[in-house]
């Protein structure tokens, strides 16, 4: 093995804040060479800060490095600085653990978390010394691959990865050892690329974009098929039955410089049925899997200890349906070992579950900060979305935040959502301020920050069929809210540049064709595009244009049942007419329950896997408004009409 | 010493803060709406520089000496340590590169360490540089009543003349980057940085490695470092 760390010493006086480049993080492999292993570099597209604390790279690494037939390392996108050093010193992509050149790897596997970060895949492909083109790898090369919440839409990186993994990776990372450990006994030898290839697609929850063709009629996709007999027509995504199994990460990184969550960071569950419409992460991670709250309480306390945080993250898509959260909470602030001087943040609180217990209990040590997501100001808009909690839940919330001393928080929106209207986008403002009027009761400080972002549809969402709106009618509406604002100093409003969510949105829907694009924007210097300092609109559109494709068909366009949608042959177990008729269920206002605690409507996530929800609870936290038959009507204009289950979805 | 110092000094805090947690160290914290764990690093280590002679002052929380020795809490609940347990498990908790050399309690109201630091000892090399030019330059530089360097202050190029705060300044042989340079450098009023003499020795060459070999205080008239060490610094080892 070669350690690139003598060359790469004497670059790091000249780039900004230098430990990213060096490993040495407590929990960190540096010993797992193991000659005759399968060698996985693990990259996350962005920077170390962003990417070091990405829980799904640290439990591959752990679960990799325990394999005798495999070992992994990391590696992180260089910012631009120490990209221009190591492009003029001639020094590759290298793993931080122990700074080895990618290229000496069997598999590089990229974190999908966002779609801007694909100009950065192409980027590190590059910089590893790899033709970006699957096509026009050599044999012995690397294999590229890659996984997470983007990877439901392959098809825009089709051209650039040798093969996908979709849904869960705990499991399916064994079999894709085994088989490309069988490519790499071989010796790697002429004309095996393909074969290695042609075997992944057998391994369920692989997709080898290369076996596949896509075709078009126009402009019109018409499918994506396989090449071969053997290689099937569609691909089911992976799910870990019961969380329990993979207390993961046992060893949790610690960085030695500041990264973004740099805390103890314990998942407490998986998936969420809440059925947000809008919502990727909560559609395509279903069923809901908790953690036994007595495995969470030791993997706290095992945590804080080994690695001395004072702070704890309970990480799930909605933290506080926890069925035991209040216990959790409470017994780790108990934990002796923390003196009391221990603080948990509940990220991704949702209103109706969120109570003054819960908040009396997090209080007791240091205050975090609290985020609440509404995500839409009215209650109509809320229906639509499905996002069903009431006003009152959310003054409740804050109140029980306000009471128990904290000065201010965080509010959530999203705007460009399906048939919004100003009167919609402006009761954002009115709720912000009924806060804050609540908030004044108990502190003078009282002060609320109200976060924008422009809706991007995802796939394997009901709202996949929705033209997103023009960023112009975006910013129209983010100008409507601050001059609504303009004048009230305790609501302080910031939002997503309308911009970048245009190009999320060619990215994000696009088919295998918006390959042209991404490569063209990466080739013209479009790298951390995540980054507002560097993202660039116009040479998206350059790139759109170069490669003769409309924007406007591509983002702004609604869809039709009938339309052949480029991530069709991916399965996330949800059937699409399940999906179909709740986006004619959100145009026509109509609520849908929560699974997890009423009967199953087969939107197919659990029957097609034979799988189903892991809660310990089964009722609610809080009694919250939705599936409990409460009257959701209290206090609304528009009574929700919670669908009969038998009508919806199934096939 | 190694990998690690390109570590930032606040990033250094933050890592010795977990280690005193780890350790159980019955540390105190500030007041106020978000806490903070009481302690203080003298002069800042600048990033990129290695160093053998950094101190610290932790404040304990007054009943925890039991007979002379520490009473642990938190992760430690139950441990009394001596000074030199307590030395030894605050090395093993921190990160490699990382060491304690020595560990002192101070009665209450005994003086900061470091608050009287008027010098530093520096030692480091000069990337591709000819012994031969560097010593003239060195003899040169200590002959006159001038040594100006330029350093950048708020972006601005700042001009100063600072022979006043060079002690020591001699050539210790050389390692397979370049000529190794023994300063001593003046930290009153303001530190200076062995790389601002790095273009008097060796104009338009870089620096190499440069390690902060001791800090000297003044007492009582005598020139003391702050406290010697009771073991010679171990690297623990690294890939």
């Amino acid at each position: 093995m070669t350690s690139l760390w003598p060359r790469l010493e004497p670059l790091l006086p000249r780039v900004e804040k230098p430990a990213r480049y060096i490993g040495c993080e407590d929990g960190a492999c540096t010993d797992i060479y193991k000659p005759d292993a399968t060698s996985w570099l693990l990259t996350y597209p962005d920077t170390y800060e962003i990417g070091l604390p990405n829980q799904g790279l640290q439990i591959l690494y752990e679960l990799l490095n325990e394999r005798p037939d495999a070992f992994a390392e990391r590696s992180y996108a260089p910012w631009t600085d120490m990209e221009a050093q190591m492009r003029s010193n001639g020094l590759p992509l290298f793993s931080v653990d122990t700074h080895r050149p990618a290229e000496e790897f069997d598999i590089l596997a990229f974190n999908l978390s966002a779609e801007l970060v694909y100009t950065n895949v192409l980027n590190c492909i590059d910089l590893a010394g790899l033709a970006v083109r699957a096509s026009q790898r050599g044999d012995a090369d690397p294999l590229i691959g890659a996984g997470g919440h983007c990877a439901y839409n392959p098809e825009p990186l089709a051209d650039f990865i040798d093969f996908f993994v979709m849904g869960d990776g705990e499991e399916v990372i064994a079999e894709i050892t085994t088989t490309v450990g069988e490519w790499r006994k071989s010796g790697k030898p002429p004309g095996s690329r393909e074969n290695v290839l042609r075997a992944l697609t057998q391994i369920a929850g692989v997709y080898v974009p290369s076996m596949y063709e896509a075709t078009y009629d126009g402009t019109k996709l018409v499918g994506v098929q396989p090449k071969h007999p053997d290689v099937p027509v569609s691909v089911q995504k992976r799910t870990v039955a019961d969380l329990a199994d993979w207390p993961y990460p046992r060893n949790q990184l610690v960085p030695l410089t500041e990264v973004v969550h740099d805390r103890l960071n314990v998942e407490i569950f998986r998936g969420c049925t809440r059925g947000c419409r809008f919502c990727q992460a909560g559609m395509i991670t279903r069923p809901v899997r908790e953690r036994p709250a007595s495995q969470v309480r030791e993997m706290v306390s095992k945590g804080l200890e080994r690695t001395g945080y004072d702070e704890v993250s309970l990480t799930s898509l909605s933290t506080a349906d926890f069925s035991n959260i209040e216990e959790v909470v409470t017994g780790t602030i108990d934990e002796p070992g923390t003196c009391g001087r221990v603080s948990v943040s509940l990220p991704s609180l949702r209103v109706d579950a969120f109570t003054v217990g819960v908040a009396a209990q997090v209080s007791r040590a240091r205050r975090t900060g609290l985020t609440f997501a509404p995500e839409a100001g009215s209650w109509r808009m809320r229906q639509i979305i499905n996002k069903l909690v009431t006003e009152e839940d959310l003054y409740e919330a804050v109140r029980s935040a306000y009471s128990q001393g904290w000065h201010r928080m965080k509010l959530y929106f999203l705007t460009g959502l399906p048939s919004e209207m100003d009167e919609d986008t402006l009761a954002i403002a009115d709720l912000a301020e009924n806060c804050v009027a609540i908030g004044q009761e108990y502190t003078k400080k009282a002060s609320v920050t109200v976060s924008l972002g422009g809706f991007v549809p995802k796939p394997h969402t009901p709202f996949q069929w929705f033209g997103q709106n023009e960023s112009a009618e975006l910013r129209r509406k983010v100008e409507l809210l601050r001059e609504r604002l303009r004048r009230n100093k305790r609501v302080h409003l910031k939002w997503h540049a309308p911009e970048a969510s245009t190009a999320e949105g060619i990215t994000s829907r696009g088919d295998r064709r918006v390959g042209r694009v991404i490569e063209h924007v990466w080739r013209h210097g479009g790298t951390f595009q995540e980054w507002s300092e560097h993202f660039d609109l116009t040479l998206w559109e350059e790139a759109m244009r170069a490669s003769e494709l409309d924007i406007e068909w591509y983002v702004h366009r609604h869809r039709d049942e009938n339309e052949v949608l480029p991530w069709d042959h991916i399965h996330a177990g949800l059937h699409k007419d399940f999906l179909w008729q709740d986006w004619q269920d959100a145009l026509a206002g109509f609520g849908l329950e929560d699974c997890r605690w009423t009967p199953c409507y087969d939107c197919g996530a659990c029957t097609e896997y034979g799988i189903e929800h892991v809660v310990a609870s089964p009722v609610p936290p809080n009694g919250g408004s939705q599936g409990t038959g409460q009257d959701l009507a209290i206090g609304h204009v528009v009574p929700v009409d919670l669908r009969p289950r038998a009508e919806v979805g199934g096939t | 010493m190694g990998k690690v110092r390109f570590v930032g000094h606040r990033d250094v805090a933050r890592i010795v803060e977990r280690a005193l947690r780890r350790c159980g160290v019955p540390i105190t914290y500030s007041e106020g709406f978000s806490p903070r764990v009481r302690m203080s690093f003298g002069l800042a280590l600048p990033t990129c520089y290695e160093s053998e002679a950094e101190y610290l002052d932790v404040p304990l929380s007054p009943d925890s000496i039991v007979d002379g020795q520490i009473a642990c809490i938190g992760w430690g609940q139950g441990k009394l340590h001596n000074e030199q347990q307590m030395q030894i498990a605050l090395s093993e908790a921190l990160p490699t590169g990382f060491d304690v050399v020595a560990l002192t309690v101070e009665p209450k109201g005994g003086g900061s360490l470091q608050e009287t630091v008027v010098t530093c000892g520096w030692k480091f090399d000069i990337l591709g540089a000819v012994a031969r030019e560097v010593e003239d330059a060195i003899e040169r530089a200590l002959a006159g009543s001038e040594i100006e360097t330029e350093r950048k202050k708020k972006n601005e190029l700042v001009r100063e003349n600072i022979r006043y705060g060079v002690y020591d300044l001699r050539m210790d042989g050389e390692s397979e980057r370049g000529p190794i340079v023994i300063a001593e450098l003046s930290a009153k009023p303001r530190v200076i940085r062995p790389s601002e003499l790095v273009d008097v020795l060796a104009p338009g060459a870089e620096m190499g490695i440069a390690r902060r070999t001791h800090q000297w205080i003044e007492h009582e008239g005598q020139w003391q470092e702050p406290l010697t060490p009771s073991k010679s610094p171990q690297l623990k080892e690294y890939s």
